[in-house]
């Protein structure tokens, strides 16, 4: 189980990766969205937003309305923070459970997979 | 807001759509079903149905495939309850069966979409042909136009929106029932026997016109894969329901005028829908008739390149099929699969308008046998899953199970057997054929590529990026293609 502090530090590294890649700023352009985060092993919830291209700081708790809500063990999220960890595999097994449009759901999963695949 | 207790694998998602800021609403979710099962090649199952069957009676075989689409309906409704995910398909049947056989059956079932998307654009094409007076070998030009645009739309991320959807199916199902009607209503002649199929015809006949009634509701439970964007989880469920009895009555009308007001050569052409408009309303009716057969392929279009593309995007990303498929483009659109799709869409259509013009046939007893087969895979997860998964939380679930599962696979495998052995009212094992080589190449795939693809993988992760997360002190942790291995050795254990 991975406590909030962990997950804020993988957070930030994630956040200057994704920020810092200059094709994953073109993929999210126009994408203004917030996402909520929610831990089902220690039931915390996270909020993260992306607007002008950003990937803003994770507030902890649930800020505001979502576009799109993501289920998983504080775990998972500080493996797929890492990178070290494929979201699809992991949604496609039902470890992480998602509420939101597919067109969401496919530009989250781009920003893991730009970020650290670089496809 | 509040964060909820621990929700673990596989339970509804923990918030859900409700709360969110954009969610299909049910209007929307009914539309999707109807719409992405009423495609242009509906015309033509319908016309084809009309030759089985004696006189006016056509509307039975399409009410008795009715009833059995409402079987796959509570198989789909209990898999959907307990797998609200756009991957549910692979997630129920990974669960029912070894995963090999659960992927070779997903990836030849994923060519029925191609099939479709194929043969809409083709019928649109022969349409605008013969509409505009135009040489038919300009249809194969038009169908390129239709599926380039298609493609072009698609990789530009363009997804059309909920209410034009609402409006483009509402449109297309009100204006074919009205021209039947009206056409039914002007023809001055009454139906001809129409409580009696089995007039001067076999019973076979009838099994082969149920088998092909299954077509025209086809594709109405592609809805599952828009399970997580719902409103309400029972959205989906209800969408479903509404969507067979809908089909029912557009296509039961449809059918009983095109029955009785054409020709042999009009219902054997590929746009059976023009003369039926033009007997009710001449010139205009064609015109009319053209354009909402265009708008069915804007559902087709829309649902069957984004349904497929992202599906394999997904498992590209699985890592069960070349990595090369889950390139992205600028927009976050998977443009290999989409491109791919679009290709094979426009060679199909070619094929088919260059062997003669009317082997779409073969493609509507393929569409036909392929779906009757996902409904009696349906059947088995449902009745494997109540023994694996017994704990698992159904909010729907199907009353007399062991019955009704059975019953389903039996009845869906023959049905299935019966289309793809039938083409045209004449046995033809073409369709089966097709299938077969589909499913050995699919299942060829699976045990022969997919493990090597999944190994290079690992080893592709292994070499080029260590993990990255910091150990926490006094741990030890595992590399990442460890961690991996294991759980590939997991699954293959389970």
């Amino acid at each position: 189980m991975a406590t909030g502090q962990e997950l804020i530090e993988a957070y930030t590294d994630w956040q200057v990766r994704c920020n810092g890649n200059q094709r994953l700023g073109k993929m999210l352009r126009g994408w203004d969205r917030t996402v909520h985060l929610v831990a089902s092993d220690t039931g915390e919830g996270f909020t993260l937003s992306v607007a002008g291209s950003v990937l803003g700081d994770l507030q902890v708790g649930l800020a505001g309305q979502p576009d799109l809500v993501v289920t998983a063990t504080s775990e998972d999220f500080a493996d797929l923070f890492w990178g070290d960890l494929n979201p699809s595999e992991k949604y496609l097994s039902g470890d992480i459970v998602l509420a939101g449009s597919s067109e969401d759901v496919m530009r989250l999963d781009a920003m893991s997979m730009v970020a650290f695949l670089d496809q | 807001m509040t964060v909820g207790p621990a929700s673990g694998a596989g339970s509804a998602p923990a918030s859900g759509a409700a709360g969110l800021r954009r969610a299909m609403g049910f209007r929307t979710a009914v539309s999707t079903s109807t719409g992405l099962a009423f495609a242009a090649l509906q015309y033509l199952a319908a016309a084809g149905l009309v030759a089985y069957v004696a006189g006016d009676s056509a509307w039975i075989s399409i009410g008795v495939a009715g009833i059995l689409a409402l079987l796959a309906w509570g198989f789909f409704g209990e898999l959907n309850g307990m797998f609200p995910t756009a991957a549910a398909i692979r997630r129920y049947m990974s669960h029912a069966m070894d995963d090999r056989i659960a992927l070779s059956i997903t990836f030849t079932y994923l060519t029925t979409i191609v099939l479709v998307v194929a043969a809409d654009a083709f019928v649109v094409g022969a349409a605008l042909t013969h509409v505009l007076h135009v040489p038919t070998g300009l249809t194969a030009v038009w169908t390129l136009v239709l599926l380039g645009l298609a493609v072009g739309s698609n990789l530009r991320g363009v997804k059309v929106a909920g209410w034009v959807q609402d409006i483009a199916t509402t449109i297309v199902l009100v204006v074919t029932a009205v021209v039947s009607v009206v056409a039914l209503a002007r023809s001055g002649t009454p139906l001809h026997g129409p409580l009696q199929p089995f007039h001067h015809t076999s019973g076979t006949n009838f099994v082969e016109s149920v088998a092909l009634g299954i077509f025209l509701y086809s594709a109405f439970e592609w809805v599952t894969t828009n399970a997580e964007e719902v409103r309400d989880p029972r959205h989906i469920h209800r969408a479903m329901f509404l969507a067979v009895c809908i089909l029912f009555v557009v296509c039961a009308v449809m059918t009983t005028a095109m029955g009785h007001l054409l020709d042999h050569g009009q219902l054997t052409s590929p746009f059976p829908q023009l003369p039926l408009g033009a007997r009710a309303f001449g010139e205009a009716g064609v015109w009319l008739m053209t354009a909402v057969t265009a708008v069915t392929a804007l559902n087709t279009f829309n649902g069957g390149f984004i349904t497929a593309s992202r599906f394999i995007y997904a498992t590209a990303r699985e890592g069960s099929l070349p990595p090369t498929l889950a390139r992205l483009n600028d927009r976050a659109v998977p443009w290999v699969p989409v491109v791919a799709l679009g290709v094979a869409s426009f060679c199909v259509a070619v094929v088919v308008e260059v062997v003669g013009g009317s082997e779409w046939e073969v493609l509507v007893a393929m569409g036909a046998a392929l779906e009757a087969m996902i409904y009696a895979v349906a059947a088995f997860c449902v009745l494997r899953l109540r023994g694996r998964l017994a704990e698992h939380h159904r909010p729907f679930r199907v009353p007399l199970v062991r019955v009704l599962a059975i019953l389903g696979m039996v009845v869906f495998g023959l049905l299935g057997l019966v289309a793809s052995v039938s083409v045209s009212n004449r046995f033809d094992p073409l369709p089966l054929v097709i299938i077969l080589v589909l499913g050995a190449a699919s299942a060829l795939y699976t045990v022969r590529v997919v493990p090597r693809l999944r190994a290079a993988e690992l080893e592709r992760r292994a070499a080029t990026r260590p993990r990255r997360r910091p150990a926490r002190p006094g741990t030890a942790r595992r590399a990442v293609p460890e961690q991996a291995m294991e759980r590939e050795e997991t699954s293959e254990r389970s």
